[in-house]
C-alpha cells in the first residue's frame, strides 16, 4: 500500500483490492434474478412521457440560446438613434402654442 | 436507458447486471450485512426503474443510480435498530476496520479505490463538495492503512 499522500488522486489498488474482497457480493445471478422478478411488478413511465421529459430540458436550452444569440444580434446590427439637429429644433411646432404668443407680446409691449 | 424507463425488461435486466455488483458492494459499505445490503441494493434498482424518467441523460448514470442505493443503504441502516450488525470480513472485520469509519467516509473510500470513480463523481453521489470528498477519501485511507497493518502483524 502507499503512503499516505494528501488527496492523492490515484486510486490505491492494494487497498482497493482488500475492500472489494472483503465487500464481495456473491454471485450476481441470483440477485439480478431477484430484482428483474420484482421489475416486473413495477410500473413505469410511458415511451412517450421519458421521452418528453428529456426532451423538455433540450428545448428549454436550445430557446434560451435562440433568445440570447437574437439578443445579442439585434444589439449589435441596431442603428443609432438620429439626434435631432439644431435646425429642426428650432424649426418644429412647438410644443405649447400659446407661449409663443406670450413672448412675442412681451416683446412687443415692451 | 431510455428503453429501460418504458418498461423494456431485458434493457433493464442489462443495467442491472452491469451495476448489480458495484451497488451491492456500496450498500455493504454502508450496511456491513450482506442480506440487508442486497435488499437495499434491491429496493434500490426498483426505485431507480420508476424515477428513471427523472435521470437527466446529459450525466452520468452510475453516479446517479449509486446516490440512490447510498441512500437506500442509509435509510435502510436507520430503520434498522434492534438488529445486530454483522461483520464485514474475517479479514477487514478483525477489529472492524471498514466498521470503524463513519458511513460517508466508508461509502467515498469504496467508491474511489474500489470502483474507482472520480472525487467529482463520488461529490455527486454524496450530494457533497469535492474538497469533502477528497477529505473523506484520505482520511479513510489512513486509517484503513493502520488498521490493516495492525491487523496483519496481529495475524
Amino acid at each position: 500500500m502507499k503512503e499516505a499522500m494528501p488527496f492523492d488522486h490515484r486510486p490505491d489498488t492494494a487497498l482497493g483490492d482488500a475492500l472489494r474482497r472483503a465487500l464481495d457480493p456473491g454471485d450476481a445471478a441470483p440477485f439480478v434474478a431477484r430484482v428483474l422478478a420484482r421489475a416486473s411488478e413495477v410500473r413505469v413511465a410511458s415511451w412517450d412521457a421519458v421521452l418528453a421529459r428529456w426532451a423538455r430540458a433540450g428545448v428549454a436550452a436550445a430557446v434560451f440560446v435562440a433568445l440570447a444569440a437574437g439578443y445579442l444580434v439585434g444589439r449589435a446590427t441596431a442603428a443609432p438613434a438620429a439626434r435631432p439637429s439644431v435646425y429642426d429644433a428650432l424649426m418644429a411646432p412647438p410644443a405649447h402654442p400659446g407661449e409663443v404668443e406670450i413672448v412675442l407680446a412681451s416683446v412687443i409691449g415692451n | 436507458m431510455t428503453r429501460a424507463a418504458a418498461g423494456d425488461r431485458a434493457a433493464f435486466g442489462v443495467l442491472v447486471e452491469r451495476y448489480a455488483g458495484v451497488a451491492r458492494r456500496v450498500a455493504r459499505a454502508v450496511l456491513g450485512n450482506p442480506e440487508d445490503a442486497d435488499d437495499a441494493a434491491q429496493d434500490a434498482m426498483l426505485s431507480a426503474l420508476v424515477k428513471l424518467d427523472q435521470y437527466d441523460p446529459r450525466r452520468p448514470f452510475g453516479p446517479w443510480l449509486l446516490r440512490i442505493v447510498s441512500n437506500a443503504a442509509t435509510d435502510r441502516r436507520r430503520r434498522r435498530t434492534v438488529r445486530r450488525v454483522e461483520p464485514l470480513d474475517p479479514g477487514l472485520a478483525a477489529g472492524g476496520p471498514l466498521a470503524e469509519l463513519p458511513e460517508r467516509r466508508r461509502v467515498a473510500v469504496v467508491l474511489f479505490d474500489v470502483e474507482g470513480y472520480s472525487h467529482a463523481e463520488i461529490a455527486a453521489v454524496l450530494g457533497i463538495p469535492e474538497g469533502t470528498v477528497r477529505s473523506e477519501v484520505f482520511h479513510a485511507r489512513r486509517r484503513l492503512r493502520a488498521l490493516l497493518v495492525d491487523w496483519k502483524e496481529e495475524a
